[in-house]
């Protein structure tokens, strides 16, 4: 059984690594725009909600998720 | 006011609430069976309309025909008839049988697609009933879903979309009932989940589209249970694959090339955030109860398949602004927001209807404990998320204006998606009565030809101004038979954008438009010879609506063809045209 404070960490985690991956497409020039594109910057927005929802998960400890 | 007299105009109040709140839970209940007979009827013209209506019900009745002579649709679409498919074969094998017994009707898939939408709306309210207890919330929740416009436009349509939703339904809720069932029993059911399973590979074999509710199932099954997640999706995994394998080795290739490149297709933002907007503001009761549900689960009690499912089919609907897809691929979220506004509502009254009994009970100072009892309840959703109905004896004032705001919240739910054919009398006074316009003026579409005045269309729709929707009527069957005898006029096959016309005049159904720009704008087709044939006019007949071939097709079609006849059907005008 996951525990809230396991599914807390794991959305945090997916939505951290989301957004190095969408910043990293700038850096490897992978996008079409220069700085960040529309479609960039709605999933950057998706991934920092993930990212804060996971964290705020985690304080529920042993709870199950 | 003496204290002998409060009780007395109290129960007055009471009985008259109550009364209040029935009728206005049996107006939302008309108001949706309502809706159900409008899509019913819409249906019925359906069934009756042996053209396309919607482009690209031809080539799935195509699909559907070659299967019924045991002949895959995956074929080189670079060879006369240069036809190919983008579709898994499921649906099509479904129809395959009313092929066999009718012939190639398009009633044939439109009638197993509608009946797919019935089954689907089915098992919202038995997902609902089970959880809720309440027949008519549950009723209303399947009804919901028939009522949603996206579904009202494309449920009856020879297209397998909605049937995809079938199976995913159908298999959410039996992974909601099957999990429910072990953690009951403290038993494991291997057969629960191969329904499931088989469930999840029926709705992916149907559409592609199916992964999001297949990746929800096993999130949900991994929250519960991590081991027995990864175990059953091995041999998920497995089995998935090697029909894939099997497919494509039967076909040499073209089911991947077909079926997966051809799919990968150019994003449109803007389409995407505008049908994000649009699919708000027509569902918004279902979106907002099923989002603050899903919130409510997500930090006070387990996470249900349903919070899950309904979370990833809305990120999943990004996908329809790749080009070609639409509003259906909304279709799953507004399921599951059905069934998670259906449970929710459910259990909000069923608390109400517990704790304000044991309100009336201390009299109205009671409410002032009914927050402190909130908690209580936040910790016994652990101990039992099912939450059985409670047995009150009586239910008091508050239940009842409970009930009474639940049945005007769906009623307003009802206005939202407002759609109703207004080509009687009687339909035309229900719009004015409900204080919509009696038609709309929507100019027809045109593509290749001048552009046409605005005309009335009695149809109107909260949606947008649409084509869908309309019940096509006896003009539109005979410009049809028009366009097709214009077919029947010439030797040979139509090189022609629908497929109705070929099928009508028994020739060959030459192409599929969009499958063959499809892989034109991924570089997979080789037009050398269906460009040849059009340069050498060997086709008697050509008929465009949307000037969906690729560009150096349309090109060599303006060269050699000319426009001799305009027939308008459905609000699109066909250009018929002839060898110059």
């Amino acid at each position: 059984m996951i525990t809230k404070r396991q599914l807390g960490l794991g959305l945090s985690l997916i939505g951290l690594l989301g957004g190095i991956v969408l910043f990293a497409l700038d850096w490897v020039g992978a996008s079409q725009f220069q700085g960040i594109g529309p479609t960039q910057r709605i999933l950057l927005g998706a991934a920092g909600l993930l990212f804060l929802v996971g964290l705020s998960l985690i304080p529920l400890g042993q709870r199950p998720a | 006011m003496s204290g002998n007299t409060q009780p007395y105009f109290r129960s007055r109040a009471a009985v008259s609430l109550r009364i209040v709140a029935c009728l206005l839970v049996g107006v939302a209940l008309l108001v949706f069976i309502g809706y159900f007979v409008v899509y019913t009827n819409y249906a019925a013209a359906l069934f009756r309309f042996p053209f396309d209506y919607d482009q690209g019900e031809g080539f799935e009745l195509m699909d559907t025909v070659l299967f019924s002579r045991g002949r895959w649709p995956y074929q080189d679409i670079n060879r006369y008839p240069f036809y190919s498919s983008n579709y898994p074969p499921l649906f099509h094998l479904l129809t395959v049988p009313l092929v066999w017994l009718f012939g190639p009707q398009y009633w044939t898939g439109r009638l197993v697609s509608y009946l797919a939408t019935l089954v689907t709306a089915g098992a919202i309210g038995y997902a609902v009933q089970r959880e809720g207890k309440r027949w008519w919330l549950s009723l209303i929740a399947g009804l919901s879903f028939l009522a949603s416009n996206y579904v009202y436009h494309v449920g009856s349509l020879f297209r397998q979309h909605l049937t995809m939703v079938t199976f995913e339904t159908l298999a959410v809720v039996a992974a909601a009932v099957v999990i429910q069932k072990e953690e009951r029993r403290g038993s494991q059911s291997w057969r629960g989940w191969l329904v499931v399973m088989l469930l999840l590979l029926a709705a992916g074999y149907t559409k592609q589209l199916a992964y999001a509710t297949v990746a929800a199932v096993f999130v949900f099954l991994f929250l519960r249970q991590p081991k027995r997640a990864i175990r059953w999706a091995i041999p998920f995994g497995l089995v998935t694959g090697l029909i894939f394998l099997g497919i494509n080795v039967a076909t040499n290739g073209q089911w991947l090339t077909n079926t997966i490149t051809a799919n990968l297709n150019p994003f449109v933002p803007g389409q995407a955030i505008g049908l994000y907007q649009q699919w708000f503001k027509l569902h918004t009761l279902l979106i907002v109860v099923a989002a603050v549900f899903s919130v409510y689960q997500l930090y006070f009690e387990r996470l249900s398949a349903y919070t899950i499912w309904f979370v990833l089919a809305t990120v999943n609907s990004v996908t329809a602004g790749k080009w070609g897809a639409g509003e259906s691929y909304f279709t799953t979220a507004i399921a599951a927001s059905c069934v998670l506004t259906g449970i929710g509502l459910a259990r909000l009254l069923n608390r109400f209807e517990q704790e304000s009994s044991s309100q009336d009970r201390h009299g109205w100072a009671g409410l002032t404990d009914w927050c402190k009892r909130i908690s209580a309840w936040r910790a016994a959703a652990y101990v039992n998320s099912s939450h059985p109905r409670p047995s009150a004896q009586s239910a008091p004032s508050a239940f009842y204006l409970a009930q009474a705001i639940v049945a005007l919240l769906f009623l307003w739910q009802a206005s939202l998606v407002f759609h109703l054919p207004t080509h009687t009398p009687l339909l035309r006074s229900v719009a004015s009565l409900l204080g919509q316009p009696a038609e709309v003026m929507v100019a027809p579409q045109t593509s290749c030809s001048a552009p046409r005045p605005p005309q009335p269309v009695p149809y109107v729709d909260t949606a947008r101004v649409t084509l869908l929707g309309r019940p096509p009527t006896a003009q539109d069957t005979a410009a049809g038979i028009a366009i097709a005898n214009w077919v029947k006029e010439g030797r040979t096959a139509a090189f022609s954008e629908d497929a109705g016309f070929n099928f009508y005049a028994g020739r060959d159904v030459v192409t599929n438009p969009t499958q063959l720009l499809n892989l034109y704008q991924n570089g997979q087709v080789d037009l050398t010879e269906m460009m040849a044939m059009l340069d050498e006019q060997r086709f008697d007949t050509v008929i465009l609506r949307a000037q969906f071939y690729p560009p150096p097709v349309l090109g060599v079609i303006g060269q050699r063809y000319r426009t001799t006849e305009l027939i308008e059907m459905n609000g699109f005008v066909y250009c018929i045209m002839a060898p110059k």
